[in-house]
């Protein structure tokens, strides 16, 4: 006991002796664990941020009927849609089921596509719209008509248009005339209601679009799950963007392990210079702790200890300068706030440690130190 | 009684040069013995390899019955820390450390520490209002007691001190001369390398060397005895 609190004290005063050095070294240990700690947390935010914000760009799962269904292959949507939510999956941004109804718009043919609204604009949120936006599942008026169609049809916000299937006919007003770059620029696209109305098919769907949150791994496991639940059904990953989505958050974890990396690294060196210098002060030190008794193990226990305790105060202040500039790097990149990650301290704070005992290898040189020369003056 | 110290045939080989040639002696326990010489005859290398800061090239050295040519590195820094206290002529203190600390310091490295005793042994050499000072904060001549007190706080078998009074002036010399002959008379056995006459003088028997090789060995009334062949 008495032992240890002379360890500590010794360790204490070794602190406050060089602490010029010290500074600097514990200034390079707290920049590397800084930027270290904001990566850290932006990178396990990253995922949830990115994923969220891939999921308003389209969707990316689709679940349709099987080929095998026939041309009354239309889904029940209550049925469906009821069934899928009842599944309580977290990771299920949106889900908007369509209903492509062959119409005519005087003797233009035309896709009339029935959808939810707030939900298509969930998932696309890149869709350009002119004029107004369908904001109700109710609105049974309303319109938005696709960019091509709208050129052929000589309709704009506002205006007028009948479209007619088979012995129905609809009369609706365009809200906006939308730009997607997809087929929905050729379309007409109104309430799902409208859409099963116009074709006589009450409570059907012919495909229901999802957006599913979570890296590739965690989207083919939702992807199985609807389709272990929805027996009859195809469940289908869109793979193009789950593919590009992978490789964008691969590309990122890759980015920040090796920005890590490299910071580590010349931390390391910063400590490195600091320590080098300060095992020349200290070999007069070390030679008369030798001639006095002293292992080499505990001598360099003290001196590792101090590195030690530098890395892990480095790690500390690193990690709090580290949450605010993840917040800053959030808000201006992400335009979110990344919130502090605990799990990150320790990680923070072992990093930290390491490259400080790394950086502390010229002291360790110092158990080479014959005391005889030493304490000869040579 | 078998000699506290033994020196048998002592050589010392720096490359070519033979800083101590064919050394031997004896030291009954509690002597107080001065080595003397000019520089360069090898009375620091003497006390290094008596200290275990240095390995004979030949002969054999025996203290308290332990050989310490046939030492390891580990058993070398047992043996300091065990039988041997040092007072350099540099003082050698730990400089951020307080004067008990420094005291405090030999305990540590030989078994555990006791603030009560180091305290105790700085109020013998006169240092009990110096406690927290830090060597900065001291004389030449309180370093030197510091030093001293570290030196003594293990109980050592043999005390080895190089030119201890080289950097005083004379009032400090005078102090830490005391406090080397109060150690004596209490029992210590002490190995002085010195350069004084004052200090051959106050020693039961002083070794001389020349160019490594063992001169004479005089009682201080100068009337010679032989060295041991």
């Amino acid at each position: 006991m008495a032992s240890r609190s002379m360890f500590l004290r010794i360790l204490w005063k070794l602190l406050g002796a060089s602490r010029g050095r010290l500074t600097v070294a514990l200034i390079a240990l707290t920049s590397g664990a800084a930027v270290c700690s904001a990566l850290l947390n932006v990178n396990l935010d990253a995922d949830r941020k990115l994923t969220q914000e891939f999921r308003t760009l389209g969707a990316n799962v689709v679940i349709a009927p099987t080929a095998s269904g026939g041309s009354e292959a239309a889904l029940a949507d209550a049925a469906i849609l009821d069934r899928i939510a009842a599944l309580r999956v977290p990771q299920i941004v949106a889900t908007a089921p369509y209903l492509y109804v062959a119409a005519n718009s005087g003797s233009q043919p035309v896709i009339l596509a029935g959808t939810w609204f707030d939900q298509v604009a969930k998932m696309n949120s890149w869709w350009k719209v002119e004029g107004g936006w369908v904001s109700s599942r109710d609105d049974h008026e309303h319109c938005l008509v696709g960019f091509t169609a709208a050129r052929q049809l000589g309709l704009a916000p506002g205006s007028s248009v009948q479209v007619r299937s088979g012995d129905h006919n609809i009369s609706l007003t365009v809200a906006g005339i939308v730009t997607t770059g997809g087929a929905e620029d050729n379309q007409i696209l109104t309430n799902l209601d409208i859409a099963q109305t116009l074709a006589g098919l009450p409570g059907r769907v012919s495909l229901v679009q999802m957006s599913v949150s979570g890296p590739p791994p965690e989207i083919e496991r939702v992807t199985r799950t609807l389709a272990d639940n929805l027996p009859g059904l195809d469940v289908r990953p869109v793979r193009q963007i789950a593919a590009a989505e992978g490789t964008i958050l691969g590309r990122i974890r890759g980015l920040n392990f090796w920005t890590i990396a490299l910071i580590l690294v010349l931390s390391m060196f910063g400590v490195l210079a600091s320590m080098a210098a300060l095992a020349m002060e200290r070999r007069r030190d070390v030679g008369l702790m030798k001639a006095l008794g002293g292992t080499v193990p505990r001598i360099m226990r003290l001196f590792l200890a101090e590195a030690g305790t530098l890395g892990a105060l480095g790690g500390l202040l690193g990690f709090l300068v580290g949450v605010a500039l993840a917040r800053w790097i959030g808000e201006r990149i992400f335009g979110v706030v990344i919130s502090a990650r605990l799990e990150v301290l320790p990680i923070t704070i072992a990093l930290t440690v390491g490259v400080a005992l790394a950086g502390a290898f010229p002291l360790r040189l110092l158990g080479r130190v014959r005391p005889a020369e030493i304490l000869r003056g040579e | 009684m078998a000699p506290l110290v033994q020196v048998e045939q002592l050589e010392k080989r720096f490359g070519e040069v033979r800083a101590l040639d064919r050394v031997s002696f004896d030291v009954q326990a509690g002597e107080w013995i001065a080595i003397m010489g000019p520089s360069g005859s090898g009375k620091t290398t003497l006390i290094n390899i008596l200290g275990g800061l240095d390995h004979p090239s030949a002969g054999r050295v025996v203290v308290d019955g332990l050989e310490i040519g046939n030492l390891g590195e580990r058993e070398l820094t047992r043996y300091r820390a065990d039988k041997i206290g040092f007072v350099f002529q540099q003082f050698h203190l730990i400089p951020y450390l307080t004067a008990v600390e420094n005291v405090m310091l030999a305990q540590y490295f030989h078994s555990i520490t006791d603030e009560k005793e180091a305290a105790e042994a700085l109020c013998r050499v006169g240092l009990g209002d110096r406690l927290s000072h830090v060597p900065a904060e001291l004389s030449g001549g309180e370093q030197q007691r510091v030093a001293i007190a570290r030196a003594l706080i293990n109980q050592p078998k043999v005390i080895l001190a190089d030119e201890p009074t080289g950097n005083l002036d004379e009032a400090n010399e005078a102090i830490v001369l005391k406090l080397l002959q109060e150690l004596n008379d209490s029992g210590h056995t002490i190995l002085v390398v010195t350069h004084s006459h004052a200090i051959g003088n106050l020693a039961d028997r002083r070794i001389e060397l020349e160019h490594g090789r063992l001169a004479r060995i005089s009682a201080p009334a100068g009337a010679p005895s032989l060295a041991k062949e």
